[in-house]
């Protein structure tokens, strides 16, 4: 049976042997995604600046 | 005295999410919005903002509600800029939601407003984000079935050459502004998308020009990133040795970065590619080194991978023991994560086991040892296929809590 044994261990070994199949599990790595971006300080330091132009041009005006 | 209060949360709310806390920056834009605002922009500021937030904290319902809320405002107070913003936004989370036909006409809408508006940092950005939204699409219908990259249906390879073409596009546009960071993701993305599609080669090339950029801005995670991708890519084209040194590569920065997850996930693939290479030795070290990491995170599913790889190659060695004991933990793993497949994969390996060790034990009883042969291999009868079936779902978990990357 020493023979059948080893027999059935070299097919057991051949079934293991892992094929590329196995490789399904490797992650792949994406890259980040991108969001767009608002913000109250934009809308914030533009209402500011633009009350600035205001200011200026108003005292341009006056002077 | 109400509107600087209001002003004056989301401000903190803002300072707090680029700080990267999300969830306090989210209590402060929600206070935000319970004062109020007579200012319609300030408002879609912060529902843009709530939006994104509870994105970076996976929480996509919510995400989802709140740009929502952005669009329908930018629309009302016919603010085009804003309305394309919001489409983007509201695109990126259709598409991890799973509803990529909607994504796609969001990020269609952001695309034609961004031409309109001759926008070219917003087209640039819309087609990296339709390109993503066109790989998902793809990805989510190849994964559902077992077949390698290169191998697939016709409508998952429509999908993948549409986000190629979009990948490429947005390149074009980038690459006229000098804008390197975006290029490096549209290259990371393309060389994914080449990937799946089975363009090997031109995945490497890819993923090469993704590695420079990385390399170029100190990024590390981005390098890291590259590394792996090009180790998967050396794998299909049948280049373990190249592959392992990626994944050495790989394994190198994530122990640099700390992160256990990461290094977990480069232990497996060396294992792996130490498998193909069969030599079973270093790919039990690797393997060995994913079991201690999966078993520190109390990640059950690798840690029933880490033990169906080692029973995999001690069998191969000849360990019949230590194959035994590998094949019997998977089981106790795969029941207890009620993984079926795993569970039946396990019952099968363990049975080729006993066989060969009810043999071997019993070779000074020729007459035993016959009838446990037959017994066996009564046992024996039973659906090759579905062993195979199961050994290509042994699918991966990402490990890795996506980072709050990008806030800006």
């Amino acid at each position: 049976s020493q023979p059948l044994a080893g027999r059935q261990a070299a097919e057991l070994q051949s079934k293991v042997v892992p094929s590329k199949q196995i490789l399904h599990s490797d992650n792949m790595e994406m890259e980040p995604e991108t969001m767009e971006t608002k913000s109250v300080t934009d809308y914030f330091s533009k209402l500011h600046m633009g009350s600035l132009v205001y200011s200026c041009t108003s005292k341009r005006k006056s002077k | 005295r109400m509107e600087a209060s209001c002003l004056e949360l989301a401000l903190e709310g803002e300072r707090l999410c680029k700080a990267g806390d999300c969830r306090a920056g989210v209590s402060f834009f929600e206070a935000a919005v319970q004062v109020g605002t007579e200012d319609l922009k300030t408002l879609s500021a912060i529902y843009s903002q709530l939006g994104n937030a509870y994105f970076y904290l996976h929480e996509y319902g919510k995400a989802l509600e709140y740009h929502h809320h952005d669009l329908t405002l930018a629309r009302t107070i016919g603010d085009l800029l804003g309305e394309a913003k919001a489409s983007g936004n509201l695109g990126n989370t259709l598409k991890v939601l799973g509803n990529f036909e909607e994504a796609i006409v969001c990020c269609q809408r952001h695309l034609d407003i961004s031409r309109e508006l001759n926008d070219k940092v917003g087209e640039a950005r819309a087609l990296y984000n339709l390109g993503n939204v066109y790989h998902s699409k793809g990805k989510k219908v190849a994964s559902a079935g077992t077949h390698d990259p290169g191998e697939l249906p016709d409508d998952v390879k429509n999908a993948l050459q549409k986000a190629a073409n979009y990948y490429e596009e947005n390149l074009a546009i980038v690459t006229e502004l000098g804008d390197r960071a975006a290029q490096g993701r549209a290259f990371g993305n393309l060389g994914n998308t080449h990937y799946l599609l089975g363009n090997f080669r031109s995945a490497v090339l890819a993923h090469e020009q993704r590695l420079l950029i990385a390399k170029e801005f100190g990024d590390w995670s981005a390098e890291r990133r590259a590394y792996s991708n090009l180790g998967n890519a050396y794998i299909f084209l049948g280049e373990f040795e190249t592959a392992s040194e990626y994944y050495k590569r790989t394994l190198q920065l994530a122990r640099q970065l700390k992160d256990r997850a990461v290094e977990a996930q480069a232990c497996y693939s060396l294992g792996n590619t130490y498998t193909l290479l069969q030599d079973y030795e270093k790919a039990i070290d690797y393997h060995l080194k994913h079991l201690v990491i999966a078993q520190e995170l109390n990640d059950k599913i690798g840690e029933g991978r880490a033990c169906w790889s080692l029973g995999n190659a001690y069998t191969a060695l000849g360990n019949h023991d230590q194959a035994m004991h590998f094949a019997e933990r998977h089981l106790e793993i795969s029941r207890e994560v009620g993984d079926r497949s795993g569970e039946l994969t396990a019952r099968l390996n363990l049975s080729d086991l006993q066989m060969v060790l009810g043999l071997s034990y019993s070779t000074n009883n020729s007459m035993l040892s016959e009838s446990q042969v037959v017994e066996n291999s009564l046992n024996g009868t039973r659906p090759r296929a579905g062993r195979r079936h199961s050994m290509e779902n042994m699918e991966l978990m990402k490990l890795t809590p996506e980072k709050v990357q990008n806030w800006n």
